[in-house]
């Protein structure tokens, strides 16, 4: 059951993300696949990280277009550095989950670009640093702001392991 | 502190996903048909009738709050679309007369025929997912034989060709796209260059000599030499020049004659490659409607 309520998760976001770009300009500086991706790296799981990241990002990569396997490899990289964090360290708390959302949408960017790069491959937003990086900035605050909603959302959908979550911050608190 | 199995494991699994990726993405970077990926054609046909069909709902909760801005201007539409029909007739008179007389010198000079093609209206149903890359998501695929490499248009110019296709969508690489590429001409001087999307909603038309006299407002239209595109479908105008006197070509920024960014409804171009000829014509028109 779990693994279903997962993979409908996986694919809602696609099809949000299909849909809603079209309506939403800014809807283009939010990665969907890859909130759900660090949604669940942060549940102390790594392999269901990378697992989701995978799939998430070939399913990215699959609707948005471009090179299939670019967004798949970012995405299971850093699910599986999110899960690893999260399972040494604490990032139980909302702020601690914003700021792993930051730097794993940056991460993300940089990744993607830099692999399109090995793969003499040009992409757009990229004919300077600055421009690189207000790219990089815009999808960090659109990443970020999104993530805060979203999780609450699937704090819901799965809140067996949002319970756990609690938990594990009120064990670490006490002990 | 110990871990469990499954943590052990995990780097292990992430190396062999992470391989497994670099297979696929290398081995989809040098395959010229990259785009047409089974994985893509396989989701995007189980996720075209969904999109779809939320795209109808947010398609109407749109129109009925905007339908009351749009009758407040109605009126006044109405008229310049009625004094633009009657301009459109009489330039459509004027056209029909200059092809039949076209024709006739074709056939006394024996030149071969236009290709004959049909068109197939189309629905937008998704547009540029990411930033990245500049796409439509169309419903016709292969059922309503749509195949790869067919030229789009709407509004009198092209939008783009099919890079993608599944037995219910299409996926339309837009002229504005960094990756896009169209051989064009400029209408007046016959100069022939190559027309690549740019960041924005622009292209450029490079190659062209500054010793290429090119004004704004001038019109850019296909040359039929890539073999996808017709010969003669207009790309856009010219709207700035840029001159460097130190570079041997022109820098011509062209603002697509399509509304690339917004169209809802196009249609594709049912030629293919093989009906492409490089002696196709001589003239440049529109394609037959």
């Amino acid at each position: 059951m779990q693994t279903f309520k997962i993979a409908l998760t996986i694919v809602v976001a696609l099809l949000l993300q299909m849909l809603l770009s079209d309506y939403v300009g800014f809807f283009q500086y939010i990665d969907l696949p890859l909130l759900v991706t660090v949604y669940f790296g942060l549940q102390r799981a790594p392999v269901l990280g990378m697992v989701t990241g995978m799939l998430a990002g070939l399913g990215g990569d699959a609707i948005a277009g471009g090179i299939v396997g670019v967004g798949g490899f970012s995405k299971t990289l850093i699910g599986y550095l999110v899960g690893t964090a999260s399972v040494r360290l604490s990032l139980e708390n909302p702020l601690a989950r914003l700021a792993v959302v930051a730097v794993a949408s940056a991460a993300n960017t940089v990744l993607f670009v830099g692999l399109y790069q090995m793969l003499e491959q040009a992409l757009p937003h990229m004919s300077t640093w600055a421009e690189f990086g207000a790219t990089i900035g815009w999808k960090v605050l659109g990443d970020s702001v999104t993530s805060i909603a979203l999780f609450v959302v699937l704090d819901r959908v799965f809140s067996e392991q949002a319970t756990a979550r609690r938990m594990a911050i009120r064990k670490r608190f006490y002990e | 502190m110990s871990a469990n199995p499954a943590q052990r494991k995990a780097p292990w699994i992430l190396a062999a996903l992470l391989l497994f990726q670099v297979v696929l993405m290398s081995t989809n970077a040098r395959h010229p048909d990259s785009e047409q990926s089974f994985l893509r054609v396989w989701l995007v046909t189980v996720f075209a009738p969904i999109v779809h069909a939320g795209n109808s709902v947010l398609s109407s909760v749109k129109g009925v709050a905007s339908s009351y801005v749009d009758v407040r201007h109605a009126r006044e539409e109405n008229l310049e679309l009625r004094e633009r029909v009657d301009e459109l007739t009489a330039e459509r008179n004027k056209a029909l007369e200059r092809a039949t007389q076209l024709d006739s010198i074709r056939t006394q000079l024996a030149l071969p025929p236009h290709p004959p093609y049909r068109e197939l209206a189309a629905n937008v149903i998704s547009r540029d997912a990411t930033l990245w890359f500049r796409r439509l998501t169309i419903d016709r695929g292969t059922l309503d034989e749509v195949k790869r490499d067919m030229p789009v248009s709407a509004g009198g110019g092209i939008v783009g060709r099919i890079i993608s296709v599944g037995p219910n969508f299409a996926m339309v690489q837009v002229i504005t796209d960094k990756h896009a590429g169209v051989g064009a001409m400029l209408q007046n001087s016959r100069a022939m260059g190559e027309v690549r999307g740019i960041d924005n909603d622009r292209c450029e038309l490079k190659n062209i000599s500054t010793s290429e006299n090119v004004e704004v407002g001038e019109a850019v239209v296909t040359t039929g030499l890539d073999r996808i595109y017709p010969k003669g479908l207009l790309i856009g105008t010219v709207e700035r020049v840029e001159v460097d006197p130190n570079a041997p070509w022109h820098k011509i920024i062209i603002k697509p004659a399509a509304p690339v960014d917004r169209v809802e409804h196009l249609l594709v171009l049912l030629v293919e490659q093989k009906d492409l000829k490089l002696n196709e014509g001589i003239e440049v028109r529109n394609p037959p409607r």
